[in-house]
């Protein structure tokens, strides 16, 4: 029976009504919902007008602690879940009373690799396709997992631990291509993206993201950058001093979106290494950047830089959300991505060229993004280095204005882009780092402070045609959750603390909030169940970064007790580590 | 005491004493009669102890290792804890005895600890564990109370 068919026994079952966009078939099946990456559905059960009634239907403990990033996907009436290291993959029967599970995958992953992530040991998620539950290991590995019977179909090494490469990103399909890229800028690995063949597993292409121009697949003829100073050859080589683009990071541990008319794949870059910026003189192309590539042979089409020749940390991974957009009294298809460094960029997704850039929360490192030159005019007094000594508070910290851990959404219908932002400082100290293979390769000790205005997040809803800021949700501790956007205009976001929340897509009302336990870190999706009505789904068990900041998080370890982070010391008062999925419906 | 220095002096008691004066009771030498009546308990052997344990010198020596060898990326600066333990807090994954802490470093652990066995000579292993075992342990109360 076919997907459709069998989504359509089920609704007629129960009545049509309840499932009023008949344009979205009540799934979600990859990271981002759709190619584009909106994290908007078309479901309209849930509504500003009912969601207060909105209660918990279901729950089911992960038996895994650790930062429970990404989202869950359904399928045919199935839920998918991917835990963090071990990576254990559940297949929940949604179309059964309880949601028992259908089975579980349970992976062997190399323990190591626990000490090679940077930023614990986190998944995020899986993408379905052709009958496959598609999804990569901390270790370095993708895998290809049956999606009815859960039996392992392939498993292809594409990362090397002793490198110091892990995975922690979400593949994504296109046509027979999966691509997958490793993380690692701590550990100085060479960034890539790799595609694979969706049937056998095997690597098609390989693109990196620094080097001359055969390795990173940028050809005469078909490598257009919009930037004048962009052209000319082997630029990923000579943006660097000496062969140290070898180990210059460049990880891919972000989101990918597709573009089916113009045929191209978007995806973002890491920093670069080490974080001494002393040691890597130069552009360091393509680090913290935003690549478009031709998923069939992996052409590199055009680039662009956010932050050339980075010193502070500010990846590029976030989401590259691809909408229509009215940008200066033309319709234009755009890029939209919400950068670590504090700037929301619209982008022309067919050429690169810059549109719009504005800060959306405080910025201080760069005065503006040159519309002429696409370059940040950059603030000199805010440049790291070990021969600069101590930086004092330059705003926004590495965690980012936004992390790319938590993914926004976009609705068509309010024209909006919803995001978790955090408003932290930080202090910058550079030292010389060695290359030691499998260690971190960073050199620098980093302090946070709290950012002005007496809080240290906010859910922010950003008109990206203009670069405006529409209304804003303040909180106590910085955002690090997804969004999701649906079009009974409401918007969902977890806390820190551990409260899941609904607000006004259009006012930024909040409408109702539902404490989980641990503090999300994941992103929250909608479906449609067998019984036809609408659920919300998200993961609560904090983590990611703030397993390292917070480590008065940890419970379940007495031989590791830390204080609590000083720019957030009450976090620990409220939430603590776990692992569950949460399923909501009114 | 080092691995070598144990080793010579083992060699020195065997070849170099009169048979008839007995060995000397060098801190090191491996006691027959213990071997053979070990009962119950462990035999004796000599545990490995840190021969640089309390040495100013050896401790700042420690400190600029923890850093050069990138141990800070994962330990975090001043070790207080990051993506790994905390090695301040006066508490051991693997055990704070001498020899358990230079089986961490020398042969790493499965959880992601590299192996610097073969990065740094013996001696600098000992310098770092001399720079962690020599900071202070804060007042550690089990306790964290929010007011």
């Amino acid at each position: 029976m076919t997907q459709l068919s069998r989504l359509l026994r089920a609704t007629t079952l129960i009545g049509w009504a309840a499932v009023a966009d008949a344009q979205d078939d009540g799934q979600w099946t990859r990271p981002g919902k759709d190619l584009a990456a909106t994290r908007y559905s078309g479901l309209t059960g849930i509504t500003a007008a009912n969601v207060a009634r909105l209660r918990p239907v279901w729950t089911f403990s992960t038996g895994v602690l650790g930062g429970h990033e990404g989202q869950p996907l359904v399928v045919n009436h199935t839920m998918y879940v991917v835990t963090p290291y071990p990576n254990v993959l559940y297949a929940f029967d949604l179309a059964k009373e309880d949601y028992p599970l259908k089975w579980k995958y349970r992976p062997a992953v190399d323990p190591a690799s626990t000490g090679i992530a940077c930023c614990d040991a986190v998944n995020r998620g899986a993408v379905y396709a052709d009958g496959k539950i598609v999804y990569n290991l901390l270790d370095g590995h993708t895998v290809a997992v049956d999606a009815t019977s859960g039996k392992e179909l392939g498993k292809v090494r594409v990362a090397d631990l002793k490198r110091g490469e892990t995975i922690t990103m979400a593949p994504l399909v296109i046509g027979n291509r999966v691509i997958v890229g490793p993380s690692g800028g701590e550990f100085g690995i060479h960034g890539r993206v790799d595609a694979l063949d969706l049937a056998t597993g095997r690597i098609v292409w390989t693109g990196r993201n620094t080097g001359p121009d055969s390795s990173m697949l940028a050809r005469t003829g078909t490598f257009k950058p919009f930037y004048a100073r962009n052209a000319g050859p082997d630029q990923g080589q000579r943006s660097w001093p000496g062969d140290t683009w070898k180990r210059g990071g460049a990880p891919v541990w972000g989101w990918l979106s597709y573009d089916a008319t113009l045929d191209l794949l978007y995806y973002g870059t890491g920093n670069p290494g080490p974080y001494n910026a002393d040691q890597r003189v130069g552009d360091n192309k393509w680090t913290s950047s935003v690549l478009a590539r031709r998923p069939r042979d992996g052409a590199l089409v055009w680039a662009y830089q956010f932050t050339p020749h980075d010193n502070w940390d500010y990846d590029a991974n976030a989401e590259n959300i691809l909408v229509d957009l009215a940008v200066g009294g033309a319709m234009r298809r755009v890029l939209v991505h919400f950068d670590k460094n504090g700037f929301a960029y619209t982008l022309d997704r067919a050429t690169g060229e810059m549109l719009v850039a504005e800060p959306y929360v405080t910025v201080n490192w760069a005065r503006r993004v040159d519309r002429a030159t696409g370059r940040p005019v950059v603030d000199s007094t805010k440049l790291t280095g070990a021969s600069r000594g101590r930086i004092e508070r330059i705003c926004p910290s590495l965690e980012g204005g936004k992390s790319p851990a938590s993914p926004a959404a976009y609705s068509p219908k309010t024209r909006l882009f919803y995001l978790s932002t955090v408003n932290l400082c930080m202090n910058w100290q550079s030292t010389e780092a060695a290359y030691i293979p499998g260690t971190p390769y960073v050199g620098a000790t980093i302090p946070y402070t709290p950012g002005p205005g007496g809080y240290l997040g906010a859910f922010i809803a950003w008109d990206a045609a203009t670069g405006r800021k529409a209304w804003e949700i303040r909180e106590k501790f910085p955002l690090w959750s997804g969004s999701l956007a649906t079009a009974g205009d409401v918007v969902f976001y977890g806390t820190l603390d551990g409260w899941f929340k609904a607000a006004d897509a259009r006012t930024g009302k909040p409408l109702w909030k539902f404490k989980v336990g641990s503090g999300v870190v994941g992103a929250p999706i909608t479906y449609t169940g067998a019984d036809g009505r609408q659920y919300v789904a998200v993961y609560a068990g904090i983590g990611g970064d703030w397993a390292l900041l917070s480590g008065d998080l940890v419970s379940n370890d007495p031989t590791d007790v830390r204080p609590p982070a000083d720019f957030a010391p009450d976090l620990a008062r409220y939430t603590s580590q776990g692992g569950m999925v949460w399923v909501f419906a009114r | 005491m080092g691995l070598r220095t144990l080793g010579l002096l083992l060699v020195g008691s065997v070849s170099c004493q009169p048979r008839e004066e007995g060995p000397p009771p060098a801190r090191g030498a491996i006691s027959y009669d213990q071997h053979i009546a070990a009962g119950e308990r462990t035999p004796t052997g000599d545990t490995l102890a840190n021969p640089s344990s309390g040495s100013a010198e050896a401790k700042a020596m420690g400190e600029k290792l923890f850093a050069a060898m990138n141990c800070e990326g994962c330990h975090g600066t001043g070790a207080t804890g990051f993506a790994a333990p905390s090695l301040v807090d006066g508490r051991w994954r693997y055990g704070g005895a001498d020899a358990a802490l230079f089986h961490s470093v020398f042969y790493g652990r499965p959880r992601g600890m590299p192996a610097y066995g073969g990065l740094m000579d013996q001696d600098a292993i000992w310098q770092v564990i001399t720079y962690l075992t020599s900071q202070p342990i804060p007042a550690v109360v089990p306790t964290q109370a929010w007011r």
